[in-house]
């Protein structure tokens, strides 16, 4: 697949819907003719995209694709939830210090519902299934909301929140006062808590710095681990794909994505643009009234309840939306030049199953 | 219960890219044609209302940008800090509770901060009133963030009240909770594409709001293909020659897109217990007031 250009890792990035996922399929099943062990890493597949790759039962596990290929391709859908216990449980230094972790009632939002969090644990799994060395290709379909930020800074984010040092200056006496109130601590710590309570509460803080207390210890690991997947987003056998279709607002997003990658110093490895609208017109033939009336008459189609007026109309609507589609792929070929640019067109149908997906594999270059 | 267009509050829900500022823009629109006064708060990273309308952006001011129909941007940094300085009175105390790495740690960590002072900053406007006595507006309209399931952000106030009790946030995250529970006062509608994702996430984010019970406003189905030509005609003019390809090709998409769009709105009617209102795809070259115009009468039957 020439988007893949011989990467081990693919991260199909762009806004929602635009047919990320689609893409993503359609990219390891091409790398899977091709010979290549594949897998397919999706967070929100479409259902019957899902029924058709056989991701409908499935946990957090990878499974293996029923089809006939030189190669292997397999799918997988991410639980966040179930991903970040796991991977607590793996840096933990004892089951006790895990199911404290697990128990806290901060522990949970913070996992699912902190920026990046979702972001961070699909790279995070992109890396632990990389290093298994049971796959050749891994691509990653990101998940629906993610904006470009998110995505690069996810691991400088998580580790923002868990670094124990800023906690320990704001929260570490809050500790110590216990149930004396926050009224007895000293200045100017205790300012800036009390300030803060005002807002949420004292007990959301003492909850903050009881999960804070839980997490001792496993910092460094997560530091580490957070490093290798900073690392991996920039190394060059990672490759994003921007997906996006010639909406002017996706491919707002797939720019914006492409400045935040190239400020990273990241090269964008290709960009896709799904559901461009070919012009009929290319296919000559009358497109004005008369001319259509004309034609119809030739044809010996009797013009019935203004035929040749709808047929008109419908031209030139699909006229439109060709010449809009064409102008945005334009200006994104011109805006991201020397970055390979794939089209897909609209198909008449919705792409659910391994066939369309393979008709999708064939406009991005594949044998 | 009253009409949507009689409500205090109107949230426009959705998947990303369904339309949802243009929905939004179009139901301020038609509230305003009626003499209501209405503000838009856009609470996305970037303002769109004020440019449909070929207006500059409004930014964090109320702007106007037609008779009775004003915009504003609700920006999380402003919010907080607007709200902070309403509770604690003083710029410096905020400068030193808000602005050092301990705090942007909490603020990183405590649940979704922003969407609460956001929320909290659009249920200000929704309760102001003027000297009178008065409601300041006759209706908000509320553009929903595009979270993945869209419902992210209405449930703020429960998922914050549940890890915190107490506080002057959490009594205006009551009060907040109680306007977006109650039909009286507030509609939630949902925006959708006929096409899969879309459908999909509309339906379940339908079912997650009934469950929590949010007064259901009615579900926009927008960009719609309605049928033109009968399987017969498709068939003749596909098999009309050379001179009706091209013709014979564009009729045959739209029918196409068509039945999708039929299938999808059957999918929907089925599972959705909303009002469901068609907005026409609109062949626009550039989509602008002329456009929100149109999609304003498109669903004014329905508020």
């Amino acid at each position: 697949m020439r988007p893949l250009d011989g990467r081990k890792i693919v991260c199909c990035v762009g806004s929602g819907g635009v047919g990320k996922t689609t893409t993503a399929a359609a990219l390891a099943l091409g790398a899977a003719m091709e010979g290549k062990r594949a897998l397919v890493l999706t967070i929100d597949p479409a259902r019957r995209l899902a029924n058709s790759l056989g991701l409908k039962a499935l946990g957090n596990a990878e499974t293996r694709i029923d089809l006939t290929a030189r190669g292997e391709m397999w799918a997988m859908m991410l639980n966040l939830k179930r991903s970040w216990d796991e991977l607590v449980r793996r840096n933990a230094r004892s089951a006790e210090q895990a199911q404290a972790i697990l128990d806290n009632k901060l522990y949970q939002t913070l996992s699912t519902a902190m920026a990046g969090s979702l972001e961070y644990i699909a790279m995070e799994k992109v890396l632990e299934l990389y290093s298994s060395g049971r796959f050749d290709v891994v691509v990653l379909d990101t998940p629906p909301t993610s904006n470009a930020l998110d995505f690069l800074h996810a691991p400088d984010r998580v580790l923002d929140v868990l670094d124990n040092n800023a906690m320990r200056i704001v929260l570490g006496p809050m500790l110590k006062a216990g149930k004396l109130g926050l009224r007895l601590l000293a200045a100017p710590s205790g300012l800036v808590l009390r300030t803060l309570a005002r807002f949420t509460g004292s007990d959301f803080l003492r909850d903050l710095a009881e999960f804070m207390m839980a997490f001792e210890g496993m910092y460094e690991g997560f530091k580490e681990r957070a490093a290798n997947v900073k690392a991996l987003l920039s190394s060059p056998q990672t490759g994003f794909v921007l997906v996006t279709s010639p909406n002017p607002l996706a491919t707002q997003e797939a720019l914006f994505f492409h400045r935040a990658l190239e400020r990273d110093g990241i090269r964008t490895a290709a960009v896709v643009v799904n559901r461009v609208q070919r012009d009929p017109r290319r296919h000559g033939g009358p497109d004005n009234l008369a001319a259509l009336e004309e034609a119809l008459q030739l044809a010996q189609i009797k013009d019935e309840n203004r035929l040749s007026e709808r047929l008109c109309e419908t031209l030139t609507e699909q006229a439109i939306l060709a010449d809009l589609d064409r102008r945005e792929v334009e200006r994104l070929r011109d805006m991201l030049r020397g970055v390979p640019l794939f089209t897909v067109p609209r198909l008449r149908k919705d792409v659910h199953d391994l066939a369309g997906l393979w008709q999708i594999g064939e406009y991005l270059g594949g044998d | 219960m009253p009409a949507p267009v009689d409500r205090r509050l109107v949230v426009v829900t959705g998947k990303g890219g369904t339309g949802k500022s243009t929905i939004s823009a179009a139901v301020a629109l038609a509230a305003a044609r009626r003499g209501k006064k209405v503000l838009v708060c856009e609470v996305v990273a970037k303002e769109r209302v004020a440019d449909l309308f070929g207006r500059p952006p409004s930014g964090t001011e109320i702007r106007q940008l037609l008779p009775n129909l004003y915009s504003v941007h609700v920006r999380p940094r402003e919010a907080m800090r607007e709200y902070a300085l309403m509770i604690l009175k003083y710029e410096t105390l905020y400068r030193l509770a808000f602005e050092n790495a301990a705090a942007r740690y909490f603020l990183a960590a405590a649940p979704s901060l922003a969407e609460i002072v956001m929320l909290g900053k659009v249920f200000w406007h929704a309760a102001r009133e003027t000297e009178r006595g008065r409601l300041r507006w006759d209706m908000v309209v509320l553009d929903a963030p595009a979270t993945g399931h869209g419902l992210t952000f209405l449930s703020v106030p429960e998922v914050f009240l549940r890890l915190v009790s107490e506080g002057p946030l959490a009594r205006d995250m009551r009060m907040m909770q109680a306007l977006l529970a109650d039909p009286e006062r507030c509609s939630i509608c949902i925006v959708t594409l006929p096409e899969e994702m879309p459908a999909n996430e509309a339906i379940e984010l339908d079912r997650a709001l009934r469950e929590r019970q949010f007064p259901a406003g009615p579900l926009f189905l927008n960009a719609v293909f309605e049928s033109r030509f009968s399987p017969q005609e498709i068939a003749a003019v596909t098999r009309g020659g050379p001179l009706l390809t091209a013709a014979g090709e564009a009729a045959d998409n739209h029918e196409s897109r068509a039945a999708l769009c039929r299938h999808y709105e059957g999918v929907l009617r089925d599972t959705v217990p909303r009002n469901l209102v068609k907005v026409p795809f609109l062949f626009e070259r550039s989509f602008g007031a002329h456009a929100i115009e149109k999609v304003s009468h498109a669903i004014e039957g329905a508020l």
